[in-house]
């Protein structure tokens, strides 16, 4: 009871490692090929693009908010985690970059960008003060600020720890926290307004805010997971990240299915059971056609499949049902945001377009490019951590 | 503590020094197929379900089946009541309105898995208990502050006063005694 736990495995990813030079690889043939596809049909570039943008993003909106709970509820159980989470979330910064397309598809995207058709409209003239192109630009600018700067202090204090192990670094970090996530909450909140309520800027939810976060945040756990079979496929940190590490990955995977599936029914139903035309019409929409399908595919493999699966203790310690659920829940994640874009580009059914792919997989290489980029140059594992050796010693709870 | 020959015996009790002592001494005891025995210690220690072989819970069963119970009841409450009873026209939603029924079966769900689980528990402690013999024992008080105990009562069917005394000493018990009841 009284030794210390130790690790001994190699806490460094190796530097001579091909891993980020691929993805980069793949993330410029992606990029490149969807610039091709801009050419040929502009308006389906734009939307693949939003989509693919906002998968991505969300994912590391979702590494920011989980570093900042840990700091603020002093947590043990993830600090083997953690600096995953941290990279990405340092990396908002630079991803930033990756915004400005949007920013030049605006016109493309977004209805209310254009001034004739405000001018024709006049629920659009009543929302003008909040849609309108420069204050948009603008909240885009201020989100990435914040996130940027969030993620970069976040990780930079917990690396400067891992140096000098001075312990006084985690109050800085726990203060930091405290504004921080409130800071998120509600960045995240309009950006969510931004991206995607406003394509159909006719539509409204207030509760859109926390229905983003709640797709995001049960997406981000199968990324986690994913991430740590990755790393130890890899032969990395086999020893130091254990069962019980990942069986709380796995519980927090159920937790906000379950979130997920409260928030996303709710928006549902009041919506549904007021049937005022304004606000019904989006579902309308977004349950006529093929469209449907994903609609009802959301239901079964967003929430049903995973909650009976995941919901069984002995499931959440088998690496093959955890990762099978983990890439079910992935692909349902780009179909609801898919499903929440286009329907508003191809009304009458799912158009799948090249450019979806290319997109997808552009960013994708250039998102985990930049965190495995980023990742080797420091620790994997927050060494001086406080609460290391109780997350190493870590045991179930019967 | 003097052995009153008249009362019936109900178990052997044992104290230890610490929760490592406790682990150790469950450990022999589960091996030696005694069936009627448990542990007390002031808060849960690890690894103490393992020592002891206990059989997982069948707690989640009852908690399963308390649900099923919610779940179905609340979808035929409200088929009876909305569609095959009285149905009435609500801004011409359809009977069998699948969406408007999902609050209240949740609620139903959640309301009687509640229930299995704290009656459940009940139920497999035997509770609610108002006396249990090991009360009688005033050392025994000290089980909610800083001992660790083990108790073999004498209704296991292997149970034989010597070699138990001798068991639990040769394990390093610190006190023990006869509980009567």
């Amino acid at each position: 009871m009284s030794h210390k736990p130790t690790i001994t495995d190699s806490l460094q990813f190796p530097a001579d490692s091909k891993v980020p030079r691929a993805l980069f690889g793949l993330g410029a043939a992606g990029i490149i090929a969807s610039a091709v596809g801009y050419f040929f049909n502009a308006d389906q570039f734009f939307a693949s693009y939003l989509v693919s943008f906002t998968f991505f993003t969300g994912i590391g909106i979702a590494a920011l908010m989980m570093v900042m709970l840990h700091h603020i509820t002093r947590s043990s159980w993830g600090v083997l985690v953690r600096r995953i989470s941290e990279v990405f979330s340092a990396n908002m910064m630079i991803w930033g970059i990756f915004l400005i397309p949007v920013l030049l598809g605006i016109h493309n995207l977004y209805h209310w960008s254009h001034e004739d058709a405000v001018m024709a409209d006049k629920l659009l003239q009543g929302k003008s003060a909040y849609l309108n192109t420069p204050f948009f630009i603008g909240r885009q600018v201020l989100y990435f600020v914040i996130w940027g700067f969030l993620g970069y202090k976040l990780h930079k204090a917990s690396v400067e720890m891992d140096e000098t192990g001075d312990w006084g670094i985690t109050t800085h970090l726990r203060k930091l926290s405290a504004p921080g996530i409130l800071l998120l909450a509600l960045s995240l909140t309009f950006a969510s307004f931004d991206w995607l309520m406003s394509v159909d800027p006719h539509w409204f939810s207030t509760m859109f805010g926390v229905y983003f976060f709640a797709i995001c945040f049960q997406a981000f756990w199968p990324v986690m997971i994913l991430m740590v079979f990755f790393l130890q496929g890899q032969g990395l940190l086999k020893k130091t990240i254990q069962q019980v590490h990942i069986y709380d990955l796995g519980a927090w995977f159920f937790a906000f299915t379950v979130f997920y599936a409260y928030i996303a029914f709710s928006q549902f139903l009041l919506i549904y059971y007021a049937n005022i035309p304004e606000e019904t019409l989006w579902y309308y929409h977004r349950l006529e056609g093929s469209w449907k399908y994903i609609a009802y595919s959301l239901l079964v493999f967003r929430f049903a499949v995973p909650f009976l699966v995941l919901m069984n203790r002995e499931a959440k310690h088998r690496r093959s049902v955890l990762a099978f659920i983990s890439i079910v829940v992935l692909v349902i994640h780009f179909a609801e945001i898919y499903w929440i874009v286009m329907p508003v580009f191809s009304e009458h059914g799912i158009h799948f377009n090249w450019m979806d792919i290319t997109t997808f997989l552009g960013l994708g290489g250039m998102f985990f490019g930049l965190f495995f980029n980023k990742f080797q140059k420091h620790k994997m594992v927050p060494v001086n951590d406080p609460k290391l050796d109780d997350c190493l010693s870590k045991s179930y709870h019967q | 503590m003097s052995a009153n020959n008249e009362q019936t015996l109900y178990g052997i009790l044992a104290e230890y020094r610490n929760p490592k002592e406790l682990i150790d001494v469950a450990r022999e005891v589960s091996k030696t197929g005694y069936q009627k025995w448990d542990t007390f210690s002031p808060y849960p220690i690890h690894g103490m379900d393992k020592a002891m072989k206990l059989k997982k819970s069948k707690l989640g069963w009852i908690v399963f089946a308390h649900g099923m119970v919610g779940f179905l009841g609340a979808v035929t409450m409200m088929y009876f009541m909305a569609v095959a009873d009285y149905p009435t026209n609500i801004s011409g939603k359809p009977f069998l309105n699948g969406p408007a029924w999902v609050p209240i079966t949740f609620e139903l769900t959640v309301l009687l898995s509640s229930f299995g689980a704290v009656f459940g528990m009940f139920f497999l402690n035997g509770l609610p208990k108002l006396h249990n013999p090991l009360f009688n024992a005033p050392r025994f008080k000290k089980a909610t502050d800083d001992g660790f105990f083990v108790c073999i009562e004498a209704g296991d069917s292997l149970f034989d006063k010597e070699k138990v005394k001798k068991l639990l000493e040769e394990a390093g018990a610190t006190h023990i005694e006869e509980v009567y009841e």
